[in-house]
């Protein structure tokens, strides 16, 4: 943990840093005012939760997701805009045999709404839809580049200014999620064979509280965020991970973005420290920024 | 928004039907009752009548009419929901449910063990079953030759049932008083012993004995079955307490040839030095290694030396494949040629198949995907118990017999895995040598099998087969001549079977 804040610290100093327009935030886009990003992002980790057992696999090493995300965010009034996201994944273990996968994931929109704002508080709206856009392997988890499954994502947010440019932001979301597909015909889930190709990936929650500085197009901010399925199994003794687990986990972290002009960066640093059926993952994204007056 | 709206209420349709959608059975009559099925050959049994069983009251005595009576005024009347289920359930069919224990049983406990803090792997204890790593490590061997002897002390056991109810021809229930209305559909087959009743019991033994750790569960299953056929007015208490006893005293049987047929030894590892040392002699410059990490000891290095069911040792020896092609040879380097080029370029199509068969950790392993099959095949057939029983006798014993002949010619070459040659997988390394491939053994042989019992199904079954057989390659993990020699030597294997059934009387 002090490891984690020490790097935190080095990080925020390092990297100018600022803010975005983002699904969990209160920022919006004016209107006819459009945000192109292109993110890279890297999370990896060598520890994962096994049910609850903490532990490393030598036949994996590290695992490493990678990510190229296409991004934009357009305001269709100053109050509401809308956001859509297409990410290209691959992934890698260091170690062992496992086949990297590589693809497309879940191409998402979302609109977001300012359904109320005074006297610095602010109430907003999000509703996101987000679905596979390649048939990637699902049945090949820890290696699958996603779980396969459409989600409609609403999410309430408060947002709070406080003096010297600085804010709170809670988020709470519920993620409702489809059945999707596998390529086997029969699984077991809880003890229980499935003879069917259909799996119910179950819904999750999340919540975030988010500290920040935000100044004209500036912004600095710490997090924590918590996700957390409804229901689900947990991974077996020494079993591979599977679409129906119950997958938790804590994170925190800090994102930043600098957007002097019309291009910005934005970059985002996050570290689980604590989950179960999930990994240790350290993620690291440094995004570009474009904004274009349509 | 009015789009949003439609997306809304897709997913709120979703979630209300958030279970998914199982495969459903239900009960049926029989297609044919085989009056005669007390004659057929059995497998241990050296007669159907080694296990005695008490002769039944007459349907005019006292006794047995005070067990009518307890249906009609207690068992009938206090019917309960979860009792009715339990019917509906258990009414599909004692063999297929069972079968279906079998397997997720054998998918439950189908995971290798880790290794300890010391990079050692535990082996898992039959003494101690619930401990880490638990016993059995349910492989496809291990899983084999369980649902295999499974499969046959059903079958002998449903010959005795067979044999004794036509001797004492006790009619059901409904026949004896025609104001019990069953939840079952009538099959014209005499009462006692129940045939569900036999099969749950002879079930029980030998899935207690494949899964000792399993107790509780078993005998809860046991429990419902029994009672299953009371519920549903098909049986009174006495047919299937006939039935218990007879199910329990011919799986005993079964499990005296189980214990002595060499499983205990399956595993014995002082053998590995003479075998990489053959291996060696036969010419193979890198024999195979264990490609975890840390090294895990091969699995069931000796398990070649179990007793086959439907040949025996002399057979089994002179039908192992040949040697595969040596490393530096043309056809070698063009076998690994296709591997590299799947790694590269493979389809989402091959993936796909890889996955669907890939049948590994946490699955009931292809001898399990083959049971399935078979019982879906016996449930369109509308097989009666017996019947269902006996097809997956021959079934069951064929994959059972395409593992020992399949590992023994693992073990006799101990060739390495691509892996040891720069290859990923995508569906996960098995830690055991590679010529030839399990999954083409076993699935050429139960198709065979599938194709003697159901020829209009052949071209499927011998499809589905082929998929199995190249799952391996898709999955980078098998060289091409381990999955085309494994199917031959499948075939051969399940012909045998074939071969025992056409012999059997049932024809």
């Amino acid at each position: 943990m002090k490891y984690l804040i020490i790097l935190l610290l080095a990080f925020c100093f390092v990297l100018p840093v600022a803010k975005g327009q983002m699904p969990h935030d209160g920022i919006y886009m004016n209107k006819k005012l459009a945000c192109g990003a292109l993110i890279y992002g890297n999370s990896s980790w060598t520890n994962y939760w096994e049910n609850q057992l903490f532990r490393e696999n030598q036949n994996i090493g590290r695992l490493t997701t990678e990510s190229m995300t296409a991004m934009l965010a357009y305001g269709i009034t100053k109050k509401i805009n809308v956001i859509a996201v297409v990410p290209y994944v691959r992934t890698n273990a260091s170690q062992g045999n496992l086949l990297g996968q590589k693809g497309f994931q879940d191409a998402s929109i979302w609109l977001k709404a300012k359904a109320y704002s005074k006297h610095g508080l602010s109430l907003h709206g999000v509703v996101g839809f987000s679905t596979p856009i390649s048939n990637y392997v699902l049945d090949f988890m820890p290696m699958s580049i996603g779980l396969g499954a459409k989600s409609l994502i609403t999410r309430g947010i408060i947002t709070y200014d406080l003096p010297k440019h600085l804010y709170v932001n809670g988020s709470i979301a519920y993620q409702m999620r489809s059945h999707v597909k596998a390529d086997r015909d029969a699984y077991l889930s809880g003890g229980k064979m499935y003879q069917t190709n259909q799996v119910a990936v179950p819904d999750a929650f999340d919540a975030a509280l988010r500290i920040g500085y935000l100044k004209k197009d500036n912004q600095l901010e710490l997090f924590a965020e918590t996700f957390s399925c409804t229901k689900g199994d947990d991974i077996r003794r020494n079993d591979m991970p599977f679409m129906t687990n119950d997958m938790t986990m804590t994170t925190v972290g800090v994102y930043g973005k600098y957007q002097p002009k019309h291009l910005g960066v934005n970059a985002r640093l996050s570290y689980v420290v604590d989950g179960q059926n999930v990994g240790q993952s350290l993620g690291l994204s440094l995004g570009l920024l474009y904004i274009i007056n349509l | 928004m009015k789009y949003l709206y439609s997306i809304l209420a897709f997913f709120t349709l979703l979630s209300c039907s958030k279970e998914v959608d199982d495969t459903l059975y239900k009960a049926y009559s029989p297609a044919k009752i085989d009056v005669n099925g007390g004659t057929w050959k059995s497998f241990i049994l050296a007669s159907p009548t080694d296990v005695a069983i008490s002769v039944p009251k007459l349907v005019t005595d006292a006794a047995y009419l005070k067990e009518i009576d307890s249906l009609k005024t207690i068992v009938i009347p206090g019917l309960t929901a979860a009792q009715k289920k339990s019917v509906d359930f258990w009414g599909a069919g004692a063999v297929l449910r069972w079968n279906e224990i079998g397997r997720e049983l054998a998918a439950r406990y189908n995971v290798p063990p880790a290794s300890n803090a010391a990079g050692v792997y535990p082996v898992p204890n039959a003494a101690d079953p619930l401990a880490d790593p638990k016993f059995p490590f349910a492989n496809p061997p291990y899983t084999a030759r369980a649902l295999a002897y499974l499969s046959i002390a059903q079958y002998d056991a449903l010959v005795a049932a067979w044999k004794y109810k036509y001797q004492y021809n006790r009619k059901a229930p409904s026949d004896v008083d025609a104001a019990i209305k069953p939840l079952l559909p009538s099959t014209g087959i005499p009462a006692y012993p129940s045939e569900e009743a036999v099969v749950a019991q002879a079930s029980y033994v030998i899935l207690l004995a494949m899964f000792p750790g399993e107790g509780p569960f078993l005998k809860e299953k046991l429990a419902e079955a029994k009672n299953s056929v009371i519920w549903a007015a098909k049986n009174v208490g006495s047919d299937v307490d006939a039935g218990a006893s007879l199910g329990a005293g011919v799986a005993a049987k079964v499990m005296a040839r189980a214990k002595t047929d060499g499983m205990s030894t399956a595993n014995n590892q002082a053998i590995v030095p003479d075998l990489i040392a053959r291996s060696t002699s036969l010419g193979f410059v890198n024999p195979w290694k264990s490609q975890e990490s840390p090294v895990r000891p091969p699995m069931l290095p000796n398990y070649g030396a179990v007793s086959t069911i439907n040949f025996d040792r002399k057979t089994l020896e002179s039908i192992r494949p040949v040697i595969p092609y040596l490393e530096n040879t043309a056809e070698f380097k063009k076998d690994l040629a296709e591997l590299n080029d799947i790694q590269k370029n493979q389809t989402r199509e091959q993936a796909a198949i890889a996955n669907y068969w890939a049948d590994g950790p946490g699955s009931y392993t292809p001898p399990g995907h083959w049971h399935r099959y078979a019982c879906d095949a016996g449930v369109a057939a509308k097989y009666s118990e017996l019947r269902m029983a006996r097809m997956l006798a021959y079934v069951g014993s064929a994959l059972m017999d395409a593992g020992i002949a399949c590992w023994e010619t693992k073990y006799y070459y101990y060739s390495p895995r691509p892996q040891q040659f720069g290859l990923k997988t995508s569906v996960g390394l098995p830690n055991f040598p590679s010529y030839t491939s399990g999954h083409s053994t076993f699935s050429y042989a139960a198709a065979t099998v599938l194709s003697s019992f159901f020829p209009e199904n052949s071209a499927k079954y011998y499809g589905y087969a082929q998929d199995a057989s190249d799952s391996r390659v898709y999955g980078l993990i098998h060289f091409r001549i381990d999955c085309t020699v494994g199917g031959q030597h499948g075939r051969l294997i399940g012909d045998f079977a074939v071969k025992r059934a056409n012999a059997d009387g049932a024809q």
